[in-house]
């Protein structure tokens, strides 16, 4: 067998080309093509933009602009994980007939959904812009790459969890999809945490997803990254991934009879 | 040199059939054992593949033919005994693996190379002639999906046959070609074997195979019951056929 060290290139190619495959499956036969990669997320945008200054007027400043900058990180890890969920059940055919690094599905997975986030900055940008918060362009643009990296670290263990467990217990896939609709309100996301209870804030507090959500909207809206939230996703990361790498040692083997 | 060493190894899908709700009210159905049910799907089975050499697998249906290429290939993990490979190996063990109906021929080739382990500069470098060997011509721009099966075996087969295999394993996927084209495969195989290169395959095509390979093992219920020449392990299953019961 080949060094795993000289594998890497060759495996980075691989990523690359299965992430615009999947790409090019969703926009190619649409006749706008890759134009809905950007205009999809700012018909969204506009959409609750809309609807929260003129409608629903919620007593919190720029509250339009407080929901996109979570909505859309959200979304990233939302999706990755929820398709992530399927990489191996769906992929039946990739993982019993040919020999592939089975770890690159889940990643394509989440490195496909943050493209589709990176598509979705500048339309988060034009909504800060015309909502004149953007008060410190530079701060608030160059730590965006640095939140990209620590987002995909989270995001990716999560997925092979649940890309492995769902090759042994099918009901996960349905289960993932009712967790994260929980999440999403139970989350401090669509609403700041002083909206909470004190007593419930705790609660808040120890859910990974809100340092996460938080230091989105720090570099976003102020350009501050908050470095307890940081190491604190951090910390996550690390013993989600010591998690996923324990599991997939002990399950991987069986993966391919299961599928 | 051995490319492809088999000792002793079993392999068993374990019980599949599973409990879920249905069954835990309803109660469980008892199926007679058939044909095909029987403790291990591979039992006991060493072997092994030299470089340069060609070894042919023959076996009624469900005798685990299919089984034993996906554990040489490494797909399948063996329960007991171990399987040592050698090299770069290709493998073509279903039509179209790794294929998608709504790319082009063309992203289907970078995709499916790189499954295969070549870099994007060797793909690009050998692509006319990946296109060439298919003869697929202008409808390499065309996507999968307006192709009949045969251009796709013709493609599968065009990029595995330009990805520097060390070993191939080829499952009965040849048989869609039409004549010309199973042709340009057979002599594909024997230019690759006479150059080194160790193939292993499994047909039902008893001639192919015979002018295919020199090695040959005969697979019955799971058991290895000969291997030596492709001559004797096909005369073997012939045998069998006749008096399947045995």
């Amino acid at each position: 067998m080949l060094n795993n060290s000289l594998m890497l290139p060759q495996w980075i190619e691989l990523l690359y080309l299965l992430v615009i495959k999947e790409l090019n499956i969703r926009y190619k036969r649409s006749i706008l093509g890759y134009f809905w990669a950007i205009a999809n997320p700012f018909a969204f945008a506009f959409v609750y933009w809309i609807a929260f200054k003129f409608i629903m007027r919620i007593q919190m400043e720029n509250y339009s602009v407080f929901l996109l900058t979570g909505m859309f990180p959200w979304t990233w890890m939302n999706q990755a994980i929820i398709q992530g969920t399927g990489c191996y059940t769906n992929n039946s055919s990739l993982v019993r007939r040919v020999k592939l690094p089975k770890l690159i599905l889940p990643l394509s997975n989440v490195v496909q959904e943050m493209i589709h986030f990176v598509f979705a900055i500048p339309v988060i940008f034009f909504f800060i812009f015309i909502s004149g918060c953007l008060t410190h362009p530079l701060e608030q643009i160059w730590q965006i790459p640095i939140m990209l990296v620590i987002q995909l670290m989270f995001v990716y263990p999560i997925t092979i969890l649940f890309g492995l467990l769902n090759v042994f217990v099918r009901d996960i896939q349905y289960i993932v999809g009712i967790l994260f609709s929980i999440l999403f309100f139970a989350t401090p996301m669509v609403y700041p945490i002083n909206m909470v209870p004190e007593k419930y804030r705790i609660y808040s507090e120890l859910n990974p997803l809100f340092p996460l959500i938080e230091s989105w909207r720090g570099i976003l809206i102020d350009g501050v990254i908050s470095f307890s939230y940081i190491m604190n996703i951090m910390i996550w990361s690390a013993a989600l991934s010591i998690f996923a790498a324990l599991l997939y040692r002990r399950l991987s083997g069986k993966i391919a009879e299961l599928v | 040199m051995k490319m492809i060493e088999v000792c002793n190894v079993f392999k068993s899908y374990g019980s599949t059939s599973r409990v879920g709700i249905k069954e835990l009210i309803v109660g469980k159905r008892i199926i007679k054992e058939g044909l095909f049910s029987r403790k291990w799907a591979l039992e006991d089975i060493s072997f092994s593949v030299d470089a340069g050499r060609s070894l042919g697998i023959v076996g009624h249906n469900g005798t685990g033919k299919s089984t034993l290429l996906s554990l040489m290939l490494g797909t399948l993990k063996a329960d007991r005994g171990s399987v040592v490979q050698r090299g770069r190996i290709g493998a073509m063990l279903e039509l179209g693996s790794g294929f998608h109906p709504d790319l082009t021929g063309r992203e289907n080739v970078f995709l499916n190379a790189s499954i295969l382990g070549l870099r994007i500069s060797e793909i690009r470098a050998q692509f006319d002639a990946i296109v060439d060997f298919s003869e697929l011509g202008s409808a390499i721009e065309q996507p999968l999906r307006t192709y009949s099966a045969g251009m796709i075996a013709r493609l599968a087969f065009a990029v595995l046959a330009h990805a520097h295999s060390d070993v191939l394993l080829i499952d009965e996927v040849l048989g869609v070609g039409d004549a010309s084209y199973q042709k340009k495969c057979e002599d594909f195989f024997l230019r690759y074997i006479s150059n080194g290169g160790t193939l292993v395959i499994v047909s039902h095509d008893l001639v192919t195979i015979k002018r295919l390979c020199i090695d040959g093992i005969c697979l019955h219920k799971g058991k290895l019951i000969e291997w030596s020449s492709i001559n004797s392990a096909v005369d073997c299953y012939k045998k069998l056929s006749t008096c399947p019961q045995q």
